[in-house]
């Protein structure tokens, strides 16, 4: 692909758009699960009369945050997934359909100028 | 019984592995399975890679003894994912086969990042592979109850731990040198649903004794643990109260580690490539995520299942590491539903299970550092990137030869030692070298070559280096080295806390020292590739 091409289109206020969309929802995710772990895993080290307690029947506070975060994994890995498809994936197609254009049009026109240099070097001879 | 049903996962796989062979034209389907496998599929691959038998055995049995504590190895493998879902897609799009082609996109410098990725990446695999060699090697006994000092058709035991290992060897090697990743990932596959089908009957079997209430469960583990009143909570194996600031720190280490290691492991990386676009790798980690996810679960009935059907005593009078509590907890549900046979073939069924999860995942191992050998290695440093397709399939075939006897070999002679920190030292090593390289390469415009070398061997060797001058090492009451020796200076058995930090920081030091200009247009194309799949390595051949 060329560096022009390229160029033009990272500099494309779609493809910044996208770039920006990206990096907050990545942002967001890993603060989130990153947080949330080791918080628990804090927790787990440090606080431990308080995971001891009891929550539901003989399940303590340390098992029930231990399987709740299963579940914001799960829950997460969700929401990730229903931002990019809706936020990210439509404007990722575009760029990338936009760069097979170009590139194909670059082809397209070195594949011309090759056919009429091959035309001049035979007229020449 | 354990014998057939593991013969008739052998004889399925090497007729798949056959079939690939056949399939297999180039680097495309040696490395990448021609790209063609669906998210689902390459979902259950991941799971299968992933769920070593370390994680199946080990962690049921870690629970089954220590309890709570044995559930947090649970909750590091799984939550790590996330991180590998918001990465793969940029890495599917950047990338071609490996890690590297990743790393090197915009480097000035290629051969150099690229070696310091093989060397990594093989790094990395060999020391996974010997854990779980070895591992499988104390495991052989155990499922065909052989004890020490008895034999088994005139083997002692011994001597089987070495033929275990060898035979191990033999079947991963043939797997991967001669099926490539297609066969490599029908294995996975095959292996993944068998282990969970495993885990399912017997998470159901165990919550049914009692009336499918986890809270009684848990009450009647607490009365056989040995340790009633504190088995449930926080503190009994890792950071004890016992060992101070210290414990607690080490804790976290490993923790760490385990969270931020998964992205980096080799033979999961490697699997980002075999499917067709990024959006299907994307739901090939959801599906791993689901899959992964509820396996862990399930441990839980597992191990706190086994405490209380089978009892501490009997687990400890067995393997005093807990190793077998998934097995014996096989038998006794066995029993109780169908009587004695029920209890020989369900005991049977989960053997067999550990078998194919133990191959599966070495499997994976030797593909992996394989693969970066002949593409990154051969391909790139030694033929400067351009070598024949068939001539680097061959050089990878070989590799995957003498990757499978080098593990095979140190996994003989090392293995009567407790290396089950191996395990834990390979995610540490993937967390230091591999995941600050792989994020920096991806999202600072200003990191160039010298910084990737530098960063990847210094999370490789500062990782390597604190483990040597650890309590892991000498000093310590379970060291490798007897009382005598004593040259630790690093407190931590766990190098993660440091050695993570100390990886980015070479990499930022290396790429700001260096006179080397990074080049922005590259960078620009790297990440418009990675962001949206543009100029992205498609299939072959249309799915």
């Amino acid at each position: 692909m060329q560096a022009d091409d390229l160029a033009g289109l990272a500099a494309d206020e779609r493809f910044r758009l996208l770039k920006t969309r990206f990096r907050r929802l990545a942002l967001t995710i890993v603060g989130a699960f990153l947080g949330w772990y080791f918080l628990y895993i804090a927790l787990s080290a440090f606080a431990r009369d308080f995971m001891a307690l009891p929550a539901i029947g003989n399940v303590n506070v340390a098992l029930l945050l231990g399987v709740l975060q299963f579940v914001s994994t799960f829950v997460l890995a969700w929401r990730y997934t229903r931002y990019a498809r809706r936020m990210l994936d439509p404007l990722s197609a575009e760029l990338r359909d936009e760069a097979g254009q170009r590139q194909a049009e670059r082809e397209r026109e070195r594949r011309i100028l090759a056919e009429r240099h091959r035309i001049e070097n035979w007229t020449r001879r | 019984m354990t014998i057939g049903l593991f013969a008739v996962f052998i004889v399925i796989t090497l007729g798949v592995t056959i079939w690939a062979r056949v399939t297999t034209k180039g680097t495309d389907d040696f490395y990448a399975g021609g790209r063609g496998f669906s998210g689902p599929q390459n979902g259950l691959a991941l799971a299968g890679d992933y769920m070593s038998a370390a994680s199946f055995l080990g962690i049921a049995g870690i629970i089954a003894l220590s309890g709570y504590d044995g559930f947090l190895y649970s909750i590091g493998f799984l939550v790590a994912w996330l991180l590998t879902l918001l990465l793969v897609e940029l890495m599917r799009n950047a990338g071609r086969f490996t890690m590297a082609d990743v790393l090197s996109y915009r480097a000035a410098r290629r051969p150099m990042v690229r070696t310091a990725a093989a060397v990594s990446t093989v790094t990395v695999s060999v020391f996974y592979l010997v854990a779980q060699m070895v591992g499988a090697g104390a495991l052989v006994g155990l499922l065909l109850g052989i004890h020490p000092g008895e034999t088994f058709m005139g083997i002692s035991p011994e001597a089987a731990k070495v033929i275990t290992i060898l035979a191990v060897g033999m079947m991963m090697i043939f797997y991967v040198s001669y099926g490539g990743m297609k066969g490599t990932t029908w294995v996975q596959i095959i292996k993944a649903v068998l282990l969970m089908a495993g885990t399912t009957v017997l998470t159901v079997l165990v919550l049914g004794r009692f009336g499918f209430n986890p809270s009684d469960m848990l009450g009647a583990a607490d009365a056989r643990s040995g340790q009633p009143g504190d088995f449930l909570n926080p503190g009994l194996r890792y950071g004890k109260d016992a060992d101070g600031i210290v414990g607690k720190l080490d804790f976290v280490s490993l923790a760490v580690a385990l969270v931020l290691g998964t992205a980096g492991l080799p033979h999961i990386v490697g699997r980002f490539f075999t499917v067709p676009d990024a959006r299907a790798a994307r739901t090939s980690v959801n599906w791993a995520i689901g899959l992964v996810g509820a396996f862990y679960l399930m441990t839980l009935a597992l191990g706190f299942g086994a405490t209380a059907l089978v009892g501490q005593e009997a687990i400890t009078a067995q393997d005093p590491s807990g190793n077998t509590a998934a097995l014996q907890l096989a038998q006794a549900v066995g029993e109780s539903v169908a009587g004695p046979v029920g209890g020989e073939i369900l005991l049977a069924f989960i053997g067999a299970v550990a078998f194919a999860t133990i191959l599966a995942v070495v499997s994976g191992l030797v593909l992996a550092s394989s693969t970066s050998l002949a593409h990154d290695f051969f391909g790139h440093v030694l033929m400067l990137g351009k070598p024949k397709e068939s001539q680097e399939v061959a050089v990878a075939r070989f590799s995957a030869f003498v990757i499978g006897v080098f593990s095979v070999f140190l996994a003989v002679l090392v293995r009567d030692m407790n290396v089950a920190f191996l395990v834990a030292l390979a995610f540490a090593m993937a967390a230091s070298a591999n995941l600050p390289a792989i994020v920096l390469a991806l999202f600072w415009r200003r990191f160039n070559s010298t910084g990737v070398v530098c960063g990847v061997y210094g999370g490789l060797l500062g990782s390597i280096a604190l483990v040597a001058l650890s309590p892991v090492m000498s000093g310590g009451p379970r060291s490798l080295l007897p009382p005598p020796i004593d040259f630790h200076v690093f407190p931590l058995e766990n190098p993660g806390l440091v050695s993570i930090p100390f990886a980015f920081l070479c990499a930022v030091a290396g790429t700001l020292l260096s006179r080397e200009k990074a080049d922005p247009e590259r960078y620009s194309e790297l990440s418009l590739r990675a962001l949206t799949g543009a100029g992205a390595h498609a299939p072959r051949t249309k799915p």
